[in-house]
């Protein structure tokens, strides 16, 4: 169990160091996914992309996530400090479960058990 | 100031930082490549303003910009600071020029009174409300607070703008070094709803709508309605509701929706409250718009371990700890704060501080 940890486990000093991994595509890696392993992989992969055959030039700074709002794909917004709110993420918020999940972070909200 | 290794970058991207890192470094720095492959290249009338900026603040500060404007040098002078005035462009709000100039005022060699103008609050950049009651909070963890102030004299919504901010800020010989690893509960929650050239009703119905979701948790919600009129209400009609969520041991979290085109009052206040709910979720003990400024202030701290816990790094921070390691060759430790709960996304971040000494002041 102690090693399957380890593995889940993301070393965030390899990926921001020591790879050549934009900070996007660190990021939209999913925390499980990321197993040292699985990061070397990838960098391998992208060098290889990199080095390899001719791609069409991508002009945005956010060519990786076509699905983003459009404000971020602009150029002109890629040095932004307030990042653009992700709506449907945010209607998880409707729920009262979610609501209620987040009680113990105040003061009024006891700790779990 | 040293002659010698100029670094060098590639694009637009993360121009402020890199070049904030440049002027406290005293290490030049050359981007190349800036929009070359865009139809319209090279750089945007704000950056061209911030580089003006950067040069007012600065004395003997040299910038060569080439012909097409798609490369920049700059060979840092020393930081000035002293009373300024600087007129924004229309296309960012003043926030955008305030944060880099954040992140030097405190080295500078006079305290820094900077009045700017333009646009106060926006999608894009902390908004002047923001900057004044989450961003300088986060300077005083580093022993910077005597006299640090941003006033907004007028509001400015875009697209017209009309704004006027200043912002005061001392000077320090170093800064401390941070250990900041207790998140503590969230004990009060704080906010403030403007509406300038609309129906001051706005604010009062943004209120009631993030109290709809915010009264469950504790009772210390205080949320101001801010009416500035007249001439101190700017050239356009707009309204947004910030938020900020402050824990026992002084840990801030924050949110800001502006208005928008079709959308309700409530709308705008439902969206503002839900993001602050995710930014609580995320935990640790900065918000993560701050995460930068935090780090930066880590590394300049005095030669010992600065520790501090946060969530995960946004790209911008990732990309920014990548540069300060071009800048000061530190590098962080980022390690999971609790390491039996492989779920737990906080981080706790160290770094050994460089010591860095303001030797551009003024000794009075």
């Amino acid at each position: 169990l102690a090693l399957q940890r380890r593995r889940t486990r993301r070393d965030w000093m390899k990926d921001i160091y020591s790879s050549n991994l934009t900070p996007e595509e660190i990021v939209s890696q999913s925390p499980s996914s990321s197993s040292t392993t699985s990061t070397a992989g990838h960098t391998k992969e992208r060098e290889h992309d990199d080095d390899g055959f001719f791609f069409a030039k991508k002009p945005s700074s956010s060519s990786d996530h076509p699905t983003s709002e459009s404000p971020d794909s602009d150029s002109d917004y890629a040095d932004k400090s307030k990042p653009t709110l992700n709506l449907s993420e945010l209607t998880k918020w409707e729920d009262e479960d979610m609501l209620e999940s987040i009680r113990g972070l105040f003061i009024t909200g006891v700790d779990g058990p | 100031m040293a002659a010698g290794s100029v670094v060098q970058y590639s694009g637009h991207k993360y121009l402020r930082h890199r070049l904030a890192l440049s002027i406290i470094s005293g290490k030049p720095i050359k981007i190349g490549n800036i929009r070359s492959e865009d139809k319209n290249p090279g750089l945007r009338d704000f950056e061209i303003s911030l580089l003006r900026l950067l040069e007012k603040v600065t004395n003997g500060t040299v910038i060569e910009i080439s012909v097409t404007g798609t490369a920049i040098l700059l060979k840092p002078g020393i930081i000035a600071g002293g009373p300024l005035v600087h007129d924004c462009p229309l296309s960012r709000s003043v926030g955008y020029f305030l944060e880099p100039v954040i992140m030097l005022a405190p080295f500078a060699k006079r305290p820094v009174q900077l009045t700017l103008r333009g646009i106060t609050t926006d999608d894009h950049d902390l908004s002047a409300d923001l900057i004044r009651t989450v961003t300088l909070p986060h300077l005083q963890l580093f022993g910077i607070s005597e006299g640090l102030e941003l006033r907004i004299k007028k509001r400015g919504a875009p697209p017209g703008g009309g704004g006027e901010v200043q912002f005061l800020c001392p000077i320090v010989k170093q800064v401390k070094t941070l250990n900041f690893v207790e998140p503590g509960k969230i004990k009060r929650i704080r906010g403030i709803a403007h509406a300038v050239r609309v129906n001051p009703q706005f604010s009062n119905r943004m209120i009631e709508a993030a109290r709809s979701i915010l009264n469950r948790y504790i009772p210390d919600i205080y949320l101001h309605s801010d009416v500035y009129k007249g001439e101190e209400s700017g050239k356009s009609p707009g309204y947004a509701l910030s938020l900020l969520a402050e824990s026992t041991t002084s840990a801030l979290f924050c949110s800001e929706v502006t208005s928008k085109p079709g959308v309700a009052p409530e709308d705008i206040a439902l969206q503002a409250t839900r993001a602050i709910l995710s930014e609580i979720s995320k935990g640790g003990c900065v918000d993560q718009k701050h995460q930068s400024l935090v780090l930066l202030m880590m590394v300049l701290g005095s030669e010992d371990v600065g520790r501090c816990r946060m969530s995960q790094p946004t790209p911008r921070t990732i990309q920014f700890l990548r540069d300060i390691r071009d800048f000061f060759g530190t590098s962080f430790k980022i390690v999971s704060v609790d390491p039996t709960k492989p779920d737990s996304s906080n981080l706790l971040y160290s770094c050994y501080g460089v010591g860095h000494v303001n030797a551009n002041r003024d000794i009075a």
